[in-house]
């Protein structure tokens, strides 16, 4: 699936670059454009991964997981006994996108387990498992998207969980994550972050009213009067799912060639009408610094703008607002965290899952991640007029809360995930052929 | 030279070579045949290496398929290869829905153009460095150079902040009231991306110019002089035809380059308008099933290269020859 990911794309040179340019860029700028370093490499760890089977192009043998079809995963490995004690001085693998997580929280972790750590980043999704399929990572935690999760279990990369350790799970999560569409049980996964895919708008320029009454927001981002302003995500499945709503399509894993053509053509018409630009740090980065005025965007990435703003006032953070239908009616996905089938530290590896569900460090990390914790005691009446712990110690900027009150759209809800039209999942190889085409019929700009 | 000369030349040469062969043989330093041609063996093993088998890759992955992942597959073996992807791409550039061609085409353009404007700009200067800057050429090379010790991806994010519309650069225009209102620099204007690879490549351009221009014979140039002709017309009839093999020689080195090129439109525009090969490329890596597509866009580059690369070849070749 050719879904970028919330966290695709930033950081490694950043310091360095806040250093010459001697101004804040961001915390997760550059990746997209490091990724050319990181170019040549999965190609290379796919084909040293491919020596021994040139000729592996089987699917599987798992089905597409679906909310309306949802899978058991197969058992594949063992699972640890229960009762063990967690490796003492041990390394912590964890093998997470770029600047997903509050280093703060794992190194608390640490602290409390007696262990260190070490953060191996990649950058999107088939670079991620480029590099497992070397055999030469190993990792105990990994942070996968569920579209991967059938084949990354059909592969033998993941562990299935022993839940005794991950008392949190029951205790903590939304109910639906104790039996996910894409790993019923949850036998190898718990969920990280939920985010739902709406508008970022500079609301110095649209006010609230306007884009909430207007009968189609969407199409706000084919008006010629925002030209030059307008961004959509790099990615293909969020971007043409959007291009379908707008068009009143509500089936974002359609794989009728008549809906993807109708979309692909809304997108060209885009271009045309407002020289949109498909970026992947322009929600999160661009639009809160001022360069566009309309971004479809990640909940998460907009929760998290206000790191991203000039000038840390009041003024810059209420310049930020989020669009999601009233009635819900828009994607919604989360996150996983799963554990190496190969793990050296299987056990701090679950620990480490509980960890990462408890609630105060779920919410900590949620106060710098922007991306929300499915966290059953967390009000999401009340995100809206809480400080988060993030906030309360960044003296240089005004007290903020988890989710702005000006944009209570951005508050995930239970709810979201459950309507099972709105989870983007796998397509069938046909049907993934055709947004791809269309797909690069966007990006050639024709 | 006399026409005995000439007809001894064959004979003779040949003669030597066998006696040369004998003289280091008799003088106790028996070279081995394989001797000379070691010389250049690390050099053949790092081509081999880095060089052919990546590119054995590129086409492994191009004519192979991919895996569970939807991550390319390279086949080894081309009695198993599939041209299915080659027809893809084909059908894309000239099928019925042909629409990589606009993007082919503005690809060409852009090259075409930053090539031409880095020859117009990088001319003078390196004319400058070369001929009249005296004591300040070596300090003048440095600092062309001296770009190059920032790498290229930071001195385009400098550009970002420069072009912004509250950047220095909308200062300067507003200042001298050349434009009205600051100018969306970054809004996927083509301009910009062909003004920064024109920033990005010049310096290219300009090195192996200064190092020609440096070379050239004053004695020719005096002697063009002497003949009555003022400078402007020396210039015209000596020193640029002179140089005609180091333009060619800028012109390759940046244009190559500039065709794969992604860094500087994903930076400056990041509008599928301005969008450029090796966007394309980029894309086809990071998107799951379309590695191989994403090789076979390689290859066909590399077979779009090989028509300029080879005419710079044989007019070197040539220029050779006539000297």
């Amino acid at each position: 699936m050719a879904q970028r990911h919330p966290r695709e794309g930033w950081q490694a040179a950043r310091l360095q670059a806040e250093r010459i340019t001697g101004r804040h860029l961001s915390r997760r700028e550059m990746l997209r454009i490091m990724g050319g370093s990181a170019l040549a490499l999965p190609s290379v760890s796919a084909i040293l991964a491919a020596c021994s089977n040139p000729r592996d192009t089987s699917t599987g043998g798992f089905k597409v997981a679906t909310p309306d079809n949802p899978v058991t995963l197969p058992k594949v490995g063992k699972s640890i006994a229960d009762g063990l004690q967690p490796e003492k001085g041990a390394t912590l693998q964890i093998y997470n996108w770029d600047a997903y997580m509050w280093k703060p929280v794992i190194q608390e972790f640490c602290d409390k387990y007696d262990c260190d750590y070490e953060w191996t980043h990649f950058n999107n999704m088939e670079e991620a498992i480029a590099k497992i399929q070397t055999g030469q990572l190993k990792f105990d935690v990994f942070f996968p998207t569920y579209d991967q999760l059938g084949k990354l279990v059909s592969a033998g990369y993941l562990m299935p969980l022993n839940k005794s350790y991950i008392p949190n799970l029951e205790a903590n999560v939304w109910d639906m994550f104790k039996n996910p569409f894409y790993d019923q049980g949850a036998q190898y996964s718990v969920p990280y972050t939920v985010y739902t895919t709406g508008i970022a708008y500079r609301r110095d320029t649209i006010s609230d009213h306007e884009i909430r009454n207007n009968p189609n927001p969407r199409a706000m981002l084919w008006d010629p009067q925002y030209s030059g302003k307008v961004g959509v995500y790099d990615s293909e499945r969020d971007t043409i799912a959007f291009a379908l709503q707008k068009l009143g399509i509500n089936d974002v894993n359609t794989e009728n060639p008549d809906d993807i053509t109708k979309a692909k053509d809304a997108l060209l018409e885009m271009i045309d009408a407002v020289n949109v630009r498909a970026t992947i740090n322009g929600a999160y980065l661009k639009l809160p610094q001022g360069e566009y005025v309309l971004h479809e965007s990640w909940s998460g990435d907009i929760v998290a703008g206000w790191g991203y703003v000039n000038h840390y006032t009041e003024q810059e953070f209420e310049a930020l607002g989020y669009w999601f239908p009233a009635d819900r009616s828009g994607p919604a996905d989360n996150d996983l965290i799963t554990v190496g089938a190969s793990a050296q530290n299987p056990v701090l590896a679950h620990k480490f899952l509980d960890w990462m569900l408890d609630f105060k460090v779920a919410m900590d990390n949620y106060s710098w991640n922007g991306y929300q914790p499915p966290q059953k005691r967390a009000d999401v009446n009340a995100l809206t007029t809480t400080e988060g712990r993030y906030s309360k110690i960044s003296n240089w900027a005004p007290p903020i809360d988890y989710v702005p009150p000006w944009m209570p759209d951005a508050v995930v809800r239970e709810s979201d995930l459950q309507q099972s039209q709105f989870r983007i999942h796998e397509l069938s190889p046909k049907g993934d052929q055709l947004w791809a085409d269309a797909w690069r019929e966007f990006k050639a700009g024709a | 030279m006399p026409e005995a000369a000439i007809q001894e030349t064959e004979p003779k040469r040949r003669h030597r070579r066998r006696a040369d062969r004998a003289l280091l043989r008799e003088g106790g330093a028996w070279l081995p045949r394989w001797f000379w041609p070691a010389f250049a063996a690390p050099a053949i093993i790092w081509l081999l290496v880095f060089f052919v088998v990546p590119f054995y890759t590129v086409i492994a992955i191009a004519f192979g398929t991919i895996d569970r992942f939807r991550n390319p597959l390279p086949v080894w073996e081309p009695w198993f290869w599939t041209t299915q992807y080659v027809r893809d791409l084909w059908g894309n550039i000239f099928g019925a829905d042909a629409f990589l061609q606009p993007t082919f085409v503005r690809t060409l353009l852009y090259v075409v153009v930053a090539s031409a404007i880095c020859l117009v700009v990088g001319y003078p200067v390196a004319y400058y460095a070369a001929r009249h800057a005296g004591k300040y050429r070596i300090l003048l090379l440095i600092l062309l150079i001296s770009p190059f010790w920032i790498s290229y991806l930071m001195r385009m994010l400098a550009w970002v902040n420069l072009l912004a519309t509250d950047g220095y650069v909308n200062d300067v225009l507003l200042k001298l009231h050349l434009v009205g209102q600051p100018t969306a620099w970054l809004e996927g204007k083509s301009i910009t991306v062909v003004l920064g690879l024109v920033y990005g490549y010049i310096p290219y351009m300009i090195l192996p110019l200064f190092g020609f221009l440096d070379r050239i014979d004053t004695s020719l140039l005096e002697a063009g002089k002497d003949l009555g002709a003022s400078p402007a017309r020396t210039f015209w009839r000596v020193t640029l035809p002179l140089s005609k093999p180091a333009i060619l020689a800028g012109l390759v080195i940046v244009a190559l380059p500039m065709f794969g090129d992604y860094y500087t439109n994903d930076l400056l525009s990041g509008s599928p308008k301005t969008n450029m090969i090796g966007n394309l490329i980029n894309d086809s890596v990071f998107s799951p099933g379309q590695g191989p597509l994403g090789a076979v866009l390689v290859l066909v580059l590399m077979v779009m290269l090989l028509i300029p690369m080879g005419y710079y070849v044989r007019s070197t070749t040539r220029s050779q020859e006539t000297r």
